[in-house]
C-alpha cells in the first residue's frame, strides 16, 4: 500500500483504478481475439505500462514490459518449433502470462498508488456499507505488517539454519506459520484497541479529508473500460 | 447469536483476511510454473486452513465468514483473476457461514465441513482458464490448424473442473483438520485463542 | 473527573493474579497521575478501565463502577468515549491505522463524522500545539519510533479529549524520543488535560507527575505526591523493584573495567539501500573479544544494520569479521553469530522449550539440552509451550538456542525495552553468565541502567559511522552518560 499522500503523482481516482483492474482482467482473460478485439487487447495491455510510466515507476514499467514481451515472443517464436508436451507447456505458459500479467500489473498499480485513506474515501463515495469498508481498509493496512513479520521470521530461520525445516521438511510450514500467526494476532489486537479508542465503527457517516474525484483522465479511462466491456459482450453473444 | 457484528469483529475479519490472502498468495506463487496450477486447488485450501481455523475461534456471529469471502472475492478480482471469483467466493462463503452457524460456531465437525465448502472459492480462479480456453485455441486453429489445436485441447478437457472442484473441497477438509491440529498443538497452548 | 469505585476485574481465562482487586481511585480535573509498579502489577489493566477497552474490548468479569465525566463506562460505547478519553499505547508500530501521517491525524475526527473543514483546522491546531508540522504528509515507514509516538499523540490530540491515558509510551523510544514525549506531556499539562500514565521509566516524569501511585498484585499499595516520590532515596526504588528515578543517580553506580586483550575486528562494512545515502559505513573497528559490548546511538543511526551485518543477515554484505584467528565473511557468520531479536516471538517455532533447544543442535542431545536449560533456569519449563512463557523467559529460550548451536557471538537487540528493574537485572545476570562461558556479547540498547549493570565496552554509532569505541571505565562511563543525558 502506498504511504505518502504529498508526493502523490497518481492521476486517477481509486474508483477508476478499480474499474480498470476488473476490466483489464475480464477482457484479457475472458475475451476472444480477432476483429475489434485486435485493437482493444493491445490498448488494455498498454494501460498499466502507461500508468507505471506516468507515476514514475520506471522499474515496474520495465519489468512489466519485459515480461510481456517475453511471453509474446515465446508465443511467436517458440510455439512453431516445438511439439508435444513441450509445446503445450510453452503455449500454456506464454498464454497464461500474456493474459494474466496485465491484470496483475494493474492490481499492483492500484495497491501501490493508493493510500488507505483514499481507499476509504472511495469506498464511502461508492456507498459501500461499513461492514465491508472497515474490514477492507484494515486488510490493506495489514498487508505490509504481515510482510514485515514474515521477513523477520525468515531472518530468524536463516539464523538457525532451518529455512527448509531443519532436516524435517514436513515441519517447514508449521515453523513459518506458528510465529507468523502469533505475532499477527498480537499486532492485530493492538491495532484494534488503538482504532477503537479513536472511534472507529461509530454508527455515523464517516467523513474523509482525502480529495478524490472524477477528472477528465478518469472519464477517458472509464470510457475505455465501457467500450471494452461492450465489445466483450458483443463478442460473447456473437459466438453463441 | 442475536448480537450484531461490531467494529471489533469487523477489524478481526480484516486482519484475518489479510493473513489468509498473503498466505494463499505465497502458495500461489507456484502458479507461475503452469504444471503446478492444478496443484493449487490442493495447496491453497490446505495452507489456508491454518489461519482460517484460528479465525474461526474469534467468530461468534453470523456474517463474519460471509464478509471474509466477499473480501477475498473482491481482492482476487482486483488482482486480475477475472470476475468469476467475485461471484463464487461469496456464495461458498455464505453457505459455509450457515454450516458454521448450525454448529454454533463451536462444533468441530461442522467447522471442518464448513471450511471444505468455503474452500470452493478457489475454483473461481480456474473457471476462466477452462471456460475461455476455446477463445484461446480458436486463435491457435487459425495459426496451426485444427488437428493440432485439438491435440492440445485434450490436455484440458471440459470435465477438468469437476476433479478440481473435488480437490478444493477435499483439501479444504484436510486443511481444516491440519488447522485444528495446529490450533491444539500451538495456539491454544500459547494462549492466543 | 475520573472515579473508580470498588473495582474488581479478572481477564477471562487468565489467572486471578493478573487482575485488579479493590481499586478505589478518584482523579481530579487537570491532575497528572503516574502509575508505577513491577510488571504484571495491574497498571496496564487500570488504564484499560479508563479508556473503556475494559469491558468493551478485553473480556473478563468486572464488578464496581467506573465513572468518567459523569458517564458510566460500561454503558458508554467506545466511539462515544473517543472524544473524552484519548489513548497512547506502548508499541508505535501497531497503533497506526493509516500509512501516512496526515491521514492518521485525521483518523479519529473522520470516524466521528466531523466535516472536512473542521478536521483540517483541528489538524492545523494540533500540529501547531505539539510541533508536528515537520512530520505532516510523511510515510509512517520513514519515521523513527519517537516520531511515530509523536504522531500517535497528535492523532489523539486532534479529538481534543480532556483525559489522556498513556500505557508505557516510552518502552520503544530512544533518548530523543523520550524527550519529545516529555515535552508533549508538559504541553498537555499546561492545557489542563487530565493525564494518567503507566510507566516503568520514571525519571522523565519528574516535575510532571502530581501524584504517583505504586501498585502491586492488582492493588494500589502506596500513594505519594510527585514531590515526595522523587525525593525518595535510591533504596526506596530498589526495594519496590522500580527503575531509577533520575539518570544522574546512575553516576554513582560502579563499573568494573576488565583489561581488554584479544580483539575482534569488523572491516569494510558498508551498506545502503540507494546510492545516495549510506546507512552504515565503517571501514574498520576493533572490539574486545572477551567483552560485553553495548552498541549505543540514536534511532536510525545504523545500530540495527550493524548487528544484522554481524549476524550475516544483510544481503550483498562484503564486510569481514576477524574473530578468534579466523576470517568470517557474511555467509559464514550465519553459523557463528546469533541474535536474540527484539520481538523474540519471531524465533520460537516448536511446541516445547526442550524441542526449541533440540532443534538448534546439530545432533540432538537431550542430556546436554537439559543442562543448557538448567543453566538458564528454564528446566522446570522444558515441556511448556515457548509462546506461553513470559517475555524474559522467551528471551532466555532464544539464548538457549544460541548456546545449543554452539555460537560464539550473541547479539541482543533491545533486550530490556519495557522491563521493570527485577527483569532487567535478570537479563543483565544472564548476559554476564554468557561472558563467563567465553562468549562475546553485543547489546543494542537505549538503557543506561542495563549498560552499567553488565557491559564492559561501548560502541557508539552515529549517522552510520563509528563515533566512538571505548572501554567502560570511569572515564568511559562519563562519556556514555553524556550521551544519555544529552
Amino acid at each position: 500500500m502506498k504511504s505518502t499522500s504529498k508526493s502523490s503523482k497518481t492521476v486517477l481516482d481509486p474508483r477508476t483504478k478499480m474499474l480498470l483492474a476488473v476490466t483489464i482482467a475480464s477482457v484479457l482473460i475472458g475475451g476472444g481475439s480477432g476483429g475489434i478485439m485486435n485493437i482493444i487487447r493491445p490498448a488494455l495491455v498498454l494501460v498499466p505500462l502507461l500508468l507505471f510510466c506516468i507515476s514514475g515507476k520506471w522499474k515496474s514499467a520495465a519489468i512489466y514490459a519485459a515480461a510481456y514481451l517475453c511471453a509474446f515472443a515465446g508465443e511467436l517464436f517458440l510455439v512453431p518449433v516445438t511439439t508435444g508436451f513441450m509445446n503445450f507447456m510453452i503455449v500454456a505458459c506464454c498464454g497464461m502470462f500474456a493474459r494474466f500479467m496485465p491484470g496483475i500489473a494493474m492490481g499492483s498499480y492500484l495497491v501501490n498508488t493508493t493510500t488507505v485513506s483514499e481507499f476509504m474515501a472511495a469506498m464511502e463515495r461508492m456507498h459501500l456499507p461499513q461492514k465491508l469498508s472497515i474490514p477492507l481498509s484494515v486488510m490493506f493496512r495489514f498487508f505490509p505488517t504481515v510482510g514485515e513479520e514474515y521477513g523477520a521470521i525468515g531472518d530468524a530461520m536463516r539464523m538457525r539454519g532451518i529455512r527448509f525445516g531443519g532436516g524435517k521438511p514436513g515441519k517447514m510450514l508449521e515453523y513459518r506459520m506458528v510465529p507468523l500467526m502469533v505475532s499477527c494476532v498480537k499486532i492485530g489486537e493492538e491495532l484494534s484497541a488503538s482504532a477503537l479508542t479513536r472511534g472507529l465503527g461509530a454508527p455515523i457517516h464517516r467523513t474523509n479529508i482525502c480529495k478524490i474525484g472524477i477528472r477528465p483522465y478518469d472519464l477517458a479511462a472509464m470510457l475505455l473500460c465501457v467500450v471494452s466491456i461492450i465489445f466483450l459482450l458483443i463478442d460473447k453473444f456473437s459466438v453463441i | 447469536m442475536k448480537q450484531r457484528i461490531q467494529a471489533k469483529d469487523l477489524i478481526n475479519v480484516g486482519i484475518f483476511t489479510a493473513i489468509m490472502f498473503v498466505v494463499c498468495m505465497g502458495v500461489a506463487m507456484l502458479g507461475y510454473i503452469p504444471i503446478f496450477i492444478p496443484l493449487l486447488s490442493v495447496l491453497v485450501p490446505l495452507v489456508g486452513g491454518i489461519p482460517f481455523m484460528l479465525f474461526l475461534t474469534k467468530v461468534k456471529k453470523f456474517g463474519m465468514v460471509t464478509i471474509m469471502s466477499i473480501l477475498i472475492g473482491i481482492l482476487i478480482g482486483l488482482m486480475g483473476m477475472g470476475v468469476w471469483v467475485i461471484v463464487i467466493a461469496p456464495v461458498s462463503g455464505i453457505l459455509a457461514d450457515f454450516i458454521f452457524k448450525s454448529g454454533g460456531y463451536a462444533s468441530a465437525k461442522k467447522s471442518i465441513l464448513g471450511y471444505g465448502v468455503f474452500s470452493i472459492w478457489v475454483i473461481g480462479n480456474f473457471i476462466p482458464i477452462v471456460v475461455t480456453r476455446d477463445n484461446y485455441f480458436d486463435m491457435l486453429i487459425s495459426g496451426y490448424g485444427r488437428e493440432y489445436a485439438e491435440t492440445l485441447m485434450r490436455y484440458i478437457p471440459d470435465w477438468s473442473l469437476i476433479p478440481l472442484l473435488a480437490a478444493c473441497f477435499i483439501s479444504g477438509l484436510l486443511g481444516a483438520i491440519l488447522g485444528r491440529a495446529l490450533l491444539k498443538k500451538h495456539f491454544e497452548r500459547a494462549g492466543i485463542v | 473527573m475520573i472515579n473508580l469505585k470498588d473495582i474488581q476485574f479478572f481477564y477471562t481465562g487468565a489467572s486471578e493474579a493478573s487482575g485488579l482487586k479493590q481499586i478505589n481511585l478518584h482523579i481530579k480535573r487537570g491532575e497528572t497521575v503516574l502509575l508505577c509498579g513491577e510488571s504484571g502489577c495491574g497498571k496496564t489493566t487500570l488504564t484499560r478501565l479508563i479508556n473503556g477497552l475494559i469491558p468493551h474490548f478485553y473480556e473478563g468479569t468486572l464488578t464496581g463502577e467506573v465513572m468518567i465525566c459523569g458517564k458510566r463506562i460500561s454503558d458508554t460505547p467506545l466511539y462515544d468515549l473517543a472524544k473524552t478519553v484519548g489513548s497512547v499505547f506502548q508499541n508505535p508500530r501497531s497503533q497506526f491505522f493509516n500509512v501516512d501521517t496526515t491521514s492518521e491525524l485525521a483518523f479519529g475526527c473522520e470516524n466521528l463524522g466531523m466535516n472536512e473543514e473542521e478536521v483540517l483546522s483541528r489538524i492545523d491546531r494540533t500540529a501547531e500545539a505539539l510541533s508536528l508540522n515537520p512530520l505532516l504528509g510523511r510515510s509512517i515507514f520513514e519515521l523513527s519510533g519517537g516520531e511515530k509516538q509523536k504522531i500517535a499523540c497528535g492523532s489523539v490530540g486532534t479529538l481534543g479529549p480532556d483525559i489522556i491515558v498513556l500505557d508505557e509510551p516510552t518502552s520503544n523510544l530512544d533518548i530523543l524520543g523520550i524527550n519529545d514525549l516529555k515535552s508533549i506531556i508538559s504541553k498537555w499539562k499546561i492545557q489542563g488535560k487530565t493525564i494518567l500514565i503507566a510507566e516503568h521509566r520514571l525519571y522523565f516524569m519528574q516535575g510532571l507527575a502530581d501524584r504517583v501511585l505504586y501498585m502491586k498484585n492488582g492493588e494500589i499499595r502506596e500513594e505519594y505526591t510527585g514531590v515526595q516520590f522523587y525525593e525518595k532515596p535510591s533504596s526506596f526504588f530498589r526495594e519496590r523493584g522500580l527503575r531509577i528515578s533520575a539518570l544522574a543517580k546512575l553516576g554513582k553506580k560502579k563499573v568494573c573495567p576488565v583489561p581488554e586483550q584479544k580483539v575482534l575486528t569488523v572491516e569494510n562494512l558498508e551498506f545502503s539501500y540507494s546510492k545516495a545515502k549510506k546507512l552504515i559505513d565503517i571501514p574498520r573497528v576493533e572490539l574486545p573479544e572477551a567483552g560485553i559490548i553495548a552498541i549505543i546511538g540514536h534511532n536510525g543511526a545504523g545500530k540495527t544494520t550493524f548487528v544484522r551485518s554481524l549476524c550475516g543477515l544483510l544481503k550483498k554484505d562484503k564486510s569481514i569479521l576477524k574473530y578468534n584467528e579466523s576470517t568470517l565473511k557474511a555467509r559464514k557468520r550465519l553459523d557463528s553469530c546469533y541474535m536474540v531479536m527484539q520481538d523474540v516471538n519471531h524465533q520460537l517455532f516448536t511446541e516445547s522449550v526442550l524441542d526449541e533447544v533440540l532443534l538448534s543442535m546439530k545432533k540432538e542431545d537431550r542430556e546436554n539440552a537439559e543442562k543448557i536449560l538448567d543453566s538458564l533456569e528454564l528446566l522446570a519449563f522444558k515441556d511448556h509451550h515457548p509462546m506461553a512463557l513470559s517475555g524474559g523467559q522467551k528471551q532466555r529460550v532464544a539464548v538457549a538456542q544460541a548456546l545449543a548451536s554452539g555460537r560464539d557471538i550473541i547479539v541482543f537487540d533491545e533486550p530490556t525495552s519495557g522491563l521493570d528493574l527485577r527483569h532487567m537485572e535478570k537479563v543483565a545476570e544472564c548476559i554476564r553468565q554468557l561472558r563467563q562461558q567465553g562468549k562475546t556479547v553485543f547489546i543494542v540498547t537505549h538503557d543506561p541502567e542495563l549498560i552499567l549493570s553488565c557491559c564492559t565496552h561501548i560502541l557508539h554509532i552515529k549517522k552510520g559511522r563509528a563515533e566512538g569505541s571505548y572501554l567502560l571505565n570511569e572515564a568511559g562511563k562519563k562519556r556514555m552518560m553524556d550521551f544519555f543525558c544529552l
